[in-house]
């Protein structure tokens, strides 16, 4: 028996070469497309031309070679004289006169001895043959399946056998036999207590009948609830203007809902995909965080910033946009209270003043943590960073004067008038500072009040004016005007009624962001004045914001070191350690509601807790440590 | 038995359709692709379609009983597209001897088809393979005829334990699913 030849495909030109044997002996041309090295390994046939058979120009053995070829490797079924059939993997053919085959791992499955029988029993005698070989004389007919015999089922082949290669693991494990059972509808045990709603409620979404679990806890076990859904959340009013409302709210929904966006993911939720863009992969389109351009960490002082200056626009007015990190956190701050603020700004002003090292903001900073923290409880946060942004504003301010910072509030340089109320506080608030206040980053929120008051020279004024212990009075006088004349007067008076030295914090914090670098050159150094009367704000000028209720002070834990701390926009806290030298002027204004001016006797040292002489709680600032320059914002 | 081959060689020119009975008793359709007359094979290509794949016959013309001519149609097999890749098919060749032995291991010879079952059922969680006429599991535990719980022997307490727990599931299993086959 041969060995299978290489098939030349068959060509449609006869050219006589090598004939061998007869004329339709001989191996044939190999065309193999691949790398095969043996090509023209097997032997050169010929074409027959005109052979008997007809008019085909290839001869029909060569045809019966090809397609044999075509089998190789699959599994055919082969009929043998007996009736019997053999499955296996079609491994060769003669090539003689008789067609004889030869298969691989061959195996009866169909036993001619049984005629009718469908199947080979089940009962397999013997395992498959290696080799098995069918004589030409034995062999009745060949069945081969899906046979690809031109070059687009060779394509199609290799496809198909790439996927099933995928899948052997599942072939290999699977049953060799399939076996289906006859599914049956689920009855649940008779045992099981059913509840006839059960059905009706969660097949019909529309169903009128509410679904109470716990009403249905009860009955089945017995269980009764506590649950009480106003512990958790916001007590819903419900009365008869509930419907408007509540449609009210459903159209402020859609409204929100259908905005346009260019946030992927929002757009993703609202329904309004804006795919043209088919390079957008899955990843951007549904998983990934934004990042736009420039984001970083510091990008939160950005938006603050922006939503702090707007604020801080309002109510202090425009200053200078100059301080912008800080600014944010003080924003923050003041936004949340723009009277808050003041009081803070005022704080930072102070805190800047009392620092003593050339960056003005940092010192400003510095100072503020711990005494700002204003009754913008939920702003601690806030403030804290904005104090942190203070330490960040280096660049505006080198203050002229590096007094330690007195505990008094130091008025913030912010020439704006804006200021003024809050230096009205204290005797010994640092005026000198204010000057320098515009360059204090944090002082964004001064800033912004002094941007409006566009006073940069006012800042010295009110430097100036701050300068003396005396002075406050002065300044607030001055200050006053100047904040009258700021388009938040009302805060502006308001900060100073709660401040003190009136120094808003917008203002002080407008002067310090409008100023971007240089500190108040004729502010002058603050000293304090023990004798300084106290600052009592007038109970009209009272805030009307105070988020913050009395008691709702921040009493940061004492913390060593609270580096981030430089930004805080401290509503008003006294160091406690400030007490040390100088007397400390604790804001006397019974009503104030909002953070009192804050008198820093010493330096920026926050850290224990302040007693402040009312009864309100204080804030008081973990320890700073005003020398720690801030790097800018770490939160 | 050796029929007549039918007619001469016209009759299985390529292309012709055909529809043919065999001394066998099969019956089918198809369109000649070869007709080799010194080995007297028929290629049959079967159905009247020509597609990428084909389900072929290679019929020793010696058996068949019956033909009818059904038509004439064009060569179904286009020479210019035919291409024999030696190595491609030589590799399919060896994948499927593999399989085929893979497959064979799994399969034993001379047990009912219900030990296979269970061979197979076991073959789903555990390693298993054919020894004779016994199952071994994990190369350890030995389940041999009638492959009842009672037949586990070997291996570890655990080991067995778990071969008969898993044995006594798919007996159920089998049993629940013949009956309601049956």
């Amino acid at each position: 028996m041969m060995n299978l030849q290489q098939v030349m495909p068959p060509k449609s030109t006869a050219n006589g070469f090598g004939r061998r044997r007869g004329e339709r002996e001989g191996g044939t041309r190999l065309e193999s497309k691949s790398q095969s090295g043996k090509s023209n390994s097997g032997r050169v046939t010929t074409t027959v031309i005109g052979s008997k058979s007809g008019s085909c120009a290839v001869s029909s053995h060569d045809k019966l070679l090809y397609l044999a070829s075509c089998l190789i490797g699959l599994s055919v079924e082969v009929q043998v004289k007996g009736g019997s059939v053999y499955a296996g993997i079609f491994h060769a053919t003669s090539d003689e006169k008789d067609f004889g085959v030869i298969l691989k791992m061959a195996r009866l499955i169909k036993d001619g001895n049984f005629r009718g029988q469908k199947t080979v029993a089940e009962f397999v005698s013997k395992p498959p043959s290696k080799n098995f070989i069918i004589p030409s004389s034995e062999l009745v007919q060949v069945i081969a399946k899906d046979v690809a015999v031109t070059r687009d089922g060779f394509a199609n082949e290799l496809q198909s056998d790439k996927q099933r290669e995928l899948m052997i693991d599942s072939l290999i494990s699977q049953t060799r036999h399939v076996e289906e059972r006859e599914l049956e509808p689920w009855i649940p045990d008779e045992d099981v207590p059913q509840l006839p709603e059960l059905e009706n409620i969660f097949d019909d979404p529309w169903n009128s009948k509410k679904w109470d679990q716990f009403e249905t806890n009860e009955t089945l076990f017995g269980v009764k609830t506590t649950f009480n859904e106003e512990l958790y959340t916001t007590k819903l009013l419900r009365g008869p203007q509930t419907e408007e409302l509540e449609k009210e709210a459903a159209r402020i929904a859609r409204e929100i809902a259908g905005e346009d966006t260019q946030d992927l993911h929002l757009a993703e939720e609202r329904g309004s995909s804006i795919h043209e863009n088919l390079g957008i992969d899955e990843e951007t389109r549904f998983s990934s965080v934004y990042r736009g351009t420039g984001f970083d960490d510091s990008g939160y002082e950005e938006d603050e910033d922006i939503v702090l200056n707007t604020h801080n626009n309002e109510t202090f007015g425009d200053s200078s946009g100059s301080v912008d990190q800080i600014s944010t956190d003080f924003a923050i701050a003041k936004s949340s209270d723009g009277g808050q603020l003041s009081s803070s700004s005022f704080i930072v002003d102070e805190a800047q003043t009392s620092q003593s090292d050339g960056t003005g903001a940092d010192l400003y900073c510095s100072e503020i943590p711990s005494r700002n923290f204003s009754t913008l409880d939920s702003e601690s946060r806030v403030q804290e960073n904005l104090l942190g942004e203070c330490g960040g504003n280096n660049d505006a301010k080198d203050f002229v004067e590096k007094q330690p910072l007195p505990e008094d509030a130091q008025l913030p340089k912010s020439g704006d008038s804006q200021s003024s109320p809050n230096r009205e506080k204290a005797g010994t608030i640092k005026v000198g500072r204010s000057a320098n206040a515009t360059p204090y980053s944090t002082s964004h929120v001064l800033s912004k009040g002094n941007e409006k008051t566009s006073s940069h020279g006012e800042p010295v004024d009110v430097a100036a004016s701050c300068k003396a212990p005396g002075e406050p009075q002065s300044v607030n006088s001055r200050g006053r005007p100047g904040s009258s004349a700021s388009s938040n007067s009302d805060r502006a008076a308001a900060t100073s009624a709660s401040s003190g030295p009136g120094l808003s914090p917008s203002s002080s914090m407008g002067s310090l962001s409008s100023e971007k670098s240089t500190l108040n050159p004729y502010a002058k150094e603050f000293k304090l004045n023990p004798n300084a009367k106290s600052f009592t704000p007038s109970q009209a000028s009272a805030r009307p914001l105070s988020p913050v209720a009395d008691n709702a002070f921040y009493h940061p834990p004492n913390v060593s070191a609270v580096p981030h701390m430089h930004g805080l926009p401290v509503g008003f806290g006294m160091g406690p350690s400030l007490a040390a030298q100088q007397p400390v002027i604790y804001p006397q204004i019974a009503p104030m509601q909002s953070p009192q001016t804050y008198y820093h006797p010493h330096g920026p040292q926050y850290g224990q807790q302040m007693l402040v002489g009312q009864s309100r709680p204080v804030f008081y600032l973990p320890n700073y440590q005003p020398e720690m320059p801030y790097k800018g914002r770490d939160y | 038995m050796e029929g007549q081959v039918g007619g001469s060689g016209e009759e299985f020119a390529v292309g012709c359709l055909l529809s043919i009975k065999t001394t066998l008793g099969d019956e089918f359709d198809g369109q000649v692709m070869a007709f080799d007359r010194f080995t007297n094979m028929l290629v049959i290509q079967e159905g009247l379609k020509s597609g990428p794949r084909r389900n072929i016959r290679l019929l020793n013309a010696n058996y068949i009983k019956d033909f009818s001519f059904l038509g004439q149609a064009d060569d179904p097999l286009d020479p210019k597209k035919c291409f024999l890749d030696l190595s491609r098919l030589q590799a399919r060749e060896h994948l499927a001897v593999r399989q085929a032995e893979a497959d064979a291991q799994r399969i034993g010879v001379g047990v009912t088809t219900e030990a296979q079952n269970i061979f197979d059922a076991l073959s789903k969680t555990l390693p298993v393979r054919w020894d004779k006429t016994v199952i071994v599991v994990m190369n350890e535990v030995r389940v041999s005829s009638p492959y009842l719980p009672e037949s586990v022997s070997g291996g570890t307490a655990a080991a067995n334990e778990r071969v008969k727990k898993v044995l006594e599931f798919e007996r159920k299993r089998l049993q629940a699913r013949g009956s309601s086959q049956g």
